[in-house]
């Protein structure tokens, strides 16, 4: 809000010999600026978590988060990713590096995870077709299962 | 066939590819999968785990995985029944086999190509020779030919030919069917009775031949060696014989590391040979109550009695124990008290007509609170493994007790030894109150009982055992006191059904051979009563409520 709608006010308090009306100006003034704060602060958090939505779920967010972003949210988002895969491209060389798998230090190339619902099959990588049934263990290649553990398909076993 | 190179045979087969494991619902099994799975993820094998309640179970899950995986390990299931037959597998389909269940069917053993057994083959297995059982049915076709050509062979030089060739014929089917009567002689003695050997100790022995085995995977031999001994699957000859092998191994494993200048930190596992009680969970619990509870004692004094409980109390006072002291939590009782508990107690107890209260056993402790002794986590995990609370099914429960066997979730093991205490108290009840009301029937060649509770299978065996034992001490009359026992519970309300098991008599040097198996097929045969033989042990079956009279009809009349 700009300082000159206060200043306007004021003015025109005065010149109708009003001035009592002054503090009560500058203190709507003061709670409109406060409200502005507040609304401001809560977009921007908005903003952030979108942005960490990115790192979490990947480039395709879900229907029911989608469902809960207005129009203006979901651009900034797009404008986001196409940011964000601009400059995977160009680090790495040829084709550029994911840096958004692996987040924390690996610690082996296969865990072991356990099925939380019948989730149907699954392809991995060399095309060898797993069925995730309720409660059966897997061993399986840890880049194949972070997309589902994310989702909560499965869970990972430490033991 | 037989694996004689468990590491050639079997392990540099699966390294390379992705195998599916099914196992079994039983603490050996857990057991034997722990140490399948820590080899895999020190090789990064792909694997599935698939847990299997029943012969149903295996063929669901054969069929839903059948096309993924051409390499299958049964644990625990699987030998005693002509796989090939169930299964209808493809033919590059290979099984390997590490199984308990005896005797092996003949058709596993000499199936050249799809079927791996990873038995020892030093355990008595008295597999019949194959000549025995199999022939070659070339013979067969040329009896069928020269039969023909003696048809149509012309006349008098043939008719003479014709004699000969007709008194051969004759001599050779009358040597065939006395081949076959001797073969089914043969079949029906090596399968008539069904006993056990042990899973968990050919894995751990495939570790340490290549030097892998971790102490992990030793304690979770023990445990797996354990479970056998406590749910009386094994003889007492064969458990100290296996204790004396895994007794090597821990002097091995503790030799490796400690010594004066760096002894091991406190947080390592540390696992000890222990010399000691028999008393289920007693330092979970108070020395009272586990002295009410557990088998040996309970059977002993005959605590369901007033004598009974007067002689705890003479024993509790000879040994000079204060009851306030016993009736504590074993980890508050006195030290004094506690640092020659076992020796004292095992004075008493000779006194008492307890010749063997002390049993050779293993203790694991690491951290500074957590000390288990194998008898402990076998209970513990039994007892997560058939927990009957609402809205967990088996495949959950099988999730909980493969949990609870690793050292990171001792919650869970605790929590394992809560629900175990409940179930010996149940049990004590059950053998308590059905000895004083005269609920056994001796129905001529066996004991009959029927309970409400148990509808578990190790539950249910850990009541038999506890039971027969008791009653065998308690009853007067002779004949009585050899015969096996068929216990009956209700299974399912609604579908009307009931569990039927059935163990051998109780004897100081019994070799655990069970008949029940076959008896219980034939019975059923031949009342053609509605059974479900699911269990891959074949002496527990179901069976429909209304056929239950008759079924045991038929039971007696095989049996005497």
């Amino acid at each position: 809000m700009p300082r000159n709608c206060c200043l306007h006010s004021e003015n025109e308090a005065k010149s109708e010999g009003r001035s009592e009306l002054i503090p009560s100006i500058k203190f709507r003034h003061c709670c409109l600026l406060r409200n502005q704060r507040c609304v401001t602060a809560y977009l921007y958090d908005r903003l952030l978590r979108i942005r960490a939505l990115r790192w979490e779920y990947g480039s395709v967010l879900p229907a029911a988060i989608r469902f809960h972003m207005c129009a203006e949210e979901l651009e900034w988002f797009n404008q986001y990713k196409k940011s964000l895969a601009t400059y995977m491209r160009s680090l790495g060389g040829e084709e550029g590096l994911d840096i958004t798998q692996d987040r924390k230090p690996p610690k082996s190339l296969y865990i072991e995870v356990r099925c939380l619902k019948d989730h149907g099959e699954f392809e991995i990588d060399d095309g060898t077709i797993i069925l995730l049934k309720k409660n059966s263990q897997h061993f399986l290649p840890r880049w194949k299962c972070e997309q589902l553990i994310r989702q909560g398909v499965l869970e990972h076993v430490i033991s | 066939m037989f694996v004689t190179d468990i590491r050639k045979e079997f392990y540099d087969i699966v390294v390379n590819q992705r195998v599916a494991l099914l196992v079994s619902l039983d603490v050996d099994a857990l057991c034997a999968c722990k140490v399948l799975q820590a080899l895999f993820h020190c090789d990064q094998v792909q694997y599935t785990l698939v847990p299997v309640k029943g012969w149903q179970d295996l063929g669901t899950a054969f069929l839903e995985h059948k096309e993924q995986f051409r390499y299958f390990v049964l644990i625990n299931c699987g030998a005693n029944v002509d796989l090939l037959e169930t299964l209808q597998p493809e033919e590059e389909t290979i099984f390997f086999i590490c199984d308990t269940h005896r005797p092996v069917d003949v058709v596993n053993v000499y199936n050249d190509t799809q079927i791996k057994l990873l038995i020892k083959q030093d355990d008595d297995l008295g597999v019949p020779s194959y000549d025995d059982i199999f022939r070659d049915d070339e013979e067969e076709g040329g009896d069928q030919d020269s039969g023909n050509e003696s048809d149509g062979s012309s006349e008098p030089s043939g008719k003479r030919r014709r004699f000969d060739e007709v008194s051969l014929i004759a001599a050779r089917q009358r040597a065939r069917r006395e081949w076959e009567a001797r073969r089914r002689e043969i079949l029906f003695d090596y399968e008539q009775y069904e006993y056990h050997g042990t899973a968990v100790m050919v894995l751990f022995e495939l570790a340490w031949v290549m030097s892998k085995d971790t102490k992990d995977m030793l304690w979770w031999a023990i445990i797996g060696l354990t479970d056998q001994w406590v749910h009386d699957r094994i003889t007492h000859m064969k458990y100290v014989t296996d204790i004396a092998a895994l007794q090597r191994h821990v002097s091995r494993h503790n030799h490796c590391n400690e010594d004066e200048d760096n002894s091991l930190s406190i947080d390592c596992m540390r696992i000890c040979f222990e010399y000691d009680l028999r008393l289920s969970l007693y330092q979970h619990w108070s020395l009272y109550e586990s002295i009410c509870n557990s088998c040996y004692t309970l059977s002993t004094f005959k605590l369901w009695s007033i004598q009974g409980q007067k002689k705890l109390q003479e024993f509790l006072a000879d040994m000079g124990l204060p009851l306030k002291q016993v009736r504590q939590k074993f980890n508050s009782m006195d030290i004094a008290i506690k640092e020659n508990l076992r020796d004292v107690i095992e004075e008493s107890s000779n006194k008492y007509g307890m010749k063997d209260i002390r049993i050779q056993t293993f203790g694991v402790h690491f951290g500074f609170k957590n000390k288990f002794l194998a008898t402990d986590v076998v209970h513990a995990a039994a007892a997560l493994l058939e927990s009957v609370e609402k809205d967990e099914s088996g495949t959950d429960n099988f999730i909980k007790a493969l949990d609870c066997l690793s050292r990171s979730n001792l919650d869970q093991l605790h929590r394992g030894i809560e629900l175990a205490k409940k179930k010996l108290m149940a049990i004590q009840q059950t053998v308590a109150s059905c000895i004083c009301t005269h609920l056994i029937l001796s129905q001529g060649p066996f004991l009959y009982l029927c309970v409400c509770l148990f509808s578990k299978p190790l539950a249910l065996t850990l009541l038999c055992k506890y039971l027969l034992k008791s009653f065998a001490r308690s009853t007067r009359n002779k004949r009585c006191k050899i015969l096996p026992l068929v216990m009956a519970a209700p299974l399912d309300v609604e579908k009307g059904t009931v569990i039927v098991m059935g163990i051998p008599p109780e004897c100081e040097t019994s070799d655990k051979k069970n008949f029940f198996g076959r008896a219980f097929e034939k019975a059923a045969e031949s009342t053609s009563s509605r059974t479900l033989h699911d269990n891959f042990d074949m002496s527990i079956i179901e069976l429909k409520m209304q056929d239950r009279s008759k079924f045991l009809d038929a039971l007696v009349t095989l049996l005497s």
